[in-house]
């Protein structure tokens, strides 16, 4: 039989042979490893669109939980495409015989390339080389296996929807909530009235309390009548484990919507309601200068960023008869933000925290507190309301709840009270202003001078 | 013996000679065109067949045909349940020579010979039957200890009669499984039909040249058989075999392993008592071998296994009573296990 490539030799014939069954099998590898990168691709970006639509959807909880599912989910999904494109591989008898099948050769290829590599190859030999030759234009490469991208394109152009249908959109829905989160306003309830609870380990929520000594073993006192187990649960590590997975994944969350961390300091301060004074004129007194440690009467002072929602839940009246104010009032009487850092404020509230528990400080409770240290502000009208601890009204920073704990994501968490003197301490008591003789003026003034 | 010199053939000469035979065999025998060439294709393999087929088909006429075309020598056994084992292979017989001595002599039987006609082999008893065994599968006899070598070729064709059952004892599978094919003559259609009685019933017989010498005969047959063998096949087409083989075996039958890749059908699991043995992969292989070098490849391929595997696979199923109660054919089961492992194919 005659054949066209006779004058060629039988190794080059075969090395013919076996490179165009290489380019066929490098095309078939090349359309697998696609498929292994198209298919990572697109779920890893499902994945990460269902994490950043459960942010804005779900609570903490459930968006802790939620995203370790898909996470999981996504990877074994991965492994499992690599695992199929690891199967998809071709090797090159797998190759040879995809060429014999679609180009209708009847196995002379799988022949080829299996006997290839043997010494002994039989008397036939060279007339299979030669007959698989003379058919060599019909297992081109290009005929067998054009040059295309993988069908997984697909998967990663749907997965490039979803995401770019779902991000944006997530921001549309929650639009509102977002703009919501640039206003804080302060909540203003009465001491009487708050449910207390032992803060649990991990359940670090940044807030802390100071207020005047009285106050403030009201407070412990309130604290250890409505959780007299609380100490148990600090050894509940689980608990912890759990609430501190907890503000991670609120963290997170908080990161991926772009709204407050729920973990922010907050600094709640109590003291004395401050009896019938106006809040203008507490912030107007000598003492004003102390604004930077925000000592106001009956106000908690928050450490929240600018972002954090704040509003004014009036619990009755205030303190000082008056309708409840917005936000605005309250920076004027030296109730202001200090979200700007949570370290800052930190240190700040410790200070001032100290300072109370040591009683030196003129903001230990009553209306003339931090006011009776400055000599220009010794004489005032006489204290009417009776002094002491009672009646006092907390005024409490918090997030507003639109649709609940569950689905805010911002579960409430009582604040955290430090217990402000030791045995050896002993509270401030606040000093009633008297009337004082005019004559007698002076000699005071040079007193408290010196 | 002269030794005769033959050129070694091509794939071309092989498909040629297998083409002149088959028009030769064809010049008497109308129709039946699969299975004359199923019966030189297992000629060409090196193996025996069993042609199954109901009275007057031309079973006798087949096989007589074929010995002509051949020019090889011929024989023809009428299998009768009085028939011995001595009457096949042949026996030790006292004779006198002209000095008056008496010795044992040994007198071939109708075995000895290039082509035998086992005309149906199933009424003669298994003891007699069994006599053919050693003759097929080592081309030898063994008499009173002495064993007497066959010439090659030597291929035996066996008839069975499948509607005179009374009085027949059906072959045991060990001999089954040694026949490479088992060919069946069917019906032949009208016009085959019409032709037959116009060839058969004039005043001229036709008449079939053989296509070699008596000399060369035996040589040329022997230089294409080995072209058969020298025919290639991937490692895949072998695996392809075993694979047909073994989904032919139910999950409890002795052949049936507990490998991952073993393909089982229902109607196997269902049916099949015993499935091929592995006689039925070294025939698909040769067959296909056959197959490829008529399509003029060097080379087989799996259309050439599949060609042959209801031939080559059918008679050594051993089918159970539910099968023959649902009318099922061993050839029914084979084309079915085909269709599965083709959809098992990697």
């Amino acid at each position: 039989m005659a054949f066209p490539s006779q004058g060629k030799r039988g190794d080059e014939k075969l090395g013919l042979i076996l490179a165009q069954v290489g380019s066929v099998r490098r095309r078939l590898n090349s359309l697998a490893w696609q498929y292994a990168m198209f298919f990572t691709l697109a779920i890893a970006i499902v994945a990460g669109a269902i994490i950043y639509v459960g942010a804005y959807e779900l609570s903490s909880l459930q968006f802790l939980i939620g995203s370790a599912l898909t996470l999981i989910l996504a990877l074994i999904a991965i492994v499992t495409s690599i695992r199929r494109a690891w199967r998809m591989r071709t090797s090159s008898a797998l190759a040879a015989s995809i060429v014999d099948q679609r180009a209708e050769l009847k196995d002379r290829i799988a022949t080829v390339v299996a006997l290839a590599g043997k010494s002994h190859r039989g008397s036939l030999w060279s007339y299979l080389i030669e007959d698989t030759v003379s058919h060599q234009d019909e297992f081109a490469a290009p005929k067998i296996e054009r040059r295309r991208v993988s069908r997984g394109i697909y998967a990663l152009a749907g997965a490039l929807l979803f995401a770019a249908l779902s991000f944006p959109l997530s921001r549309i829905k929650h639009a509102p909530q977002l703009a919501a989160g640039q206003t804080v306003d302060d909540l203003t309830i009465d001491l009487d009235d708050l449910h207390l609870r032992a803060a649990e380990p991990g359940e670090d929520t940044g807030m802390q309390v100071s207020a005047d000594p009285a106050t403030m073993r009201r407070l412990q006192e309130k604290l250890l009548r409505e959780n007299p187990q609380s100490g148990d649960t600090a050894g509940n590590s689980l608990t912890g484990m759990m609430n501190h997975a907890r503000d991670m994944a609120g963290r997170f969350q908080s990161k991926l919507t772009g709204q407050q961390a729920p973990k922010q300091r907050l600094n709640l301060r109590l003291a004395d309601n401050g009896g019938g004074l106006d809040r203008n004129e507490i912030a107007r007194a000598p003492d004003a200068q102390k604004k930077s440690r925000k000592d106001v009467a009956g106000q908690f002072e928050q450490n929240k960023s600018e972002t954090s929602e704040k509003f004014n839940l009036k619990h009755g009246a205030d303190a000082y008869g008056q309708p409840a104010k917005p936000s605005g009032d309250h920076e004027d009487t030296g109730v202001e933000s200090r979200g700007k850092g949570n370290s800052n404020s930190q240190d700040e509230a410790s200070n001032d925290h100290s300072s109370d528990q040591n009683g030196d400080s003129a903001s230990n409770g009553g209306v003339a507190h931090g006011i009776g240290a400055d000599p220009g502000s010794l004489f005032g009208a006489p204290t009417q309301a009776r002094l002491g601890t009672e009646g006092f009204e907390i005024a409490i920073e918090a997030r507003p709840v639109d649709k609940g704990a569950k689905s805010s994501g911002q579960a409430y968490v009582p604040p955290k009270v430090r217990t402000p003197l030791n045995a050896n301490q002993e509270p401030d008591e606040p000093v009633a202003r008297a009337s004082v003789p005019p004559e007698d003026r002076s000699t005071i003034k040079r007193v408290f001078e010196r | 013996m002269n030794e005769v010199q033959v050129e070694t053939p091509t794939v071309a000469d092989f498909a040629r000679t297998f083409r002149r035979i088959q028009a030769e065999v064809h010049k008497v025998i109308i129709g039946h065109e699969q299975a004359v060439e199923e019966l030189l294709s297992a000629l060409f393999a090196g193996g025996h067949v069993l042609i199954e087929g109901v009275p007057g088909t031309g079973k006798t006429t087949l096989v007589k045909t074929l010995g002509i075309a051949l020019n090889l020598s011929f024989n023809r056994i009428q299998f009768t349940v009085d028939l011995m084992p001595a009457d096949i292979t042949g026996t030790r017989v006292i004779l006198s020579s002209e000095d008056g001595r008496r010795d044992f002599s040994f007198q071939p039987g109708p075995a000895f010979c290039h082509i035998l006609l086992g005309d149906e082999i199933n009424r003669a008893t298994p003891k007699t039957q069994s006599a053919l065994l050693e003759a097929m599968a080592e081309l030898q006899v063994t008499v009173s200890g002495t064993t007497y070598k066959l010439p090659p070729p030597y291929f035996v064709m066996a008839t069975l009669n499948p509607i005179e059952m009374e009085g027949t004892y059906p072959l045991p599978e060990a001999q089954l499984d040694r026949f490479l094919y088992k060919v069946r003559l069917n019906y032949p259609d009208e016009s085959e039909l019409t032709r037959i009685i116009s060839s058969t019933t004039g005043p001229e017989e036709a008449g079939v040249e053989p296509v070699f010498s008596v000399a060369e005969a035996p040589e040329h047959l022997e230089s294409l058989k080995k072209l058969v063998r020298d025919v290639m096949a991937a490692p895949a087409m072998e695996i392809y075999a075993a694979r047909l083989v073994r989904a032919t075996q139910p999950q409890n039958s002795r052949f049936v392993t507990d490998e991952a890749k073993a393909v089982h059908d229902e109607m196997v699991n269902r049916y099949v008592m015993f499935g091929s043995s592995p006689r039925g992969a070294q025939a698909l292989i040769l067959g296909a071998k056959v197959r490829a070098l008529l399509d003029g490849r060097a080379n087989i391929a799996r259309e050439d296994i599949d060609g042959i595997a209801v031939s080559a696979l059918a008679h050594r199923i051993m089918l159970n009573y539910a099968a023959h109660s649902d009318g099922i054919d061993a050839s029914h089961i084979v084309e079915r296990v085909i269709k599965s492992v083709r959809a098992a194919r990697v």
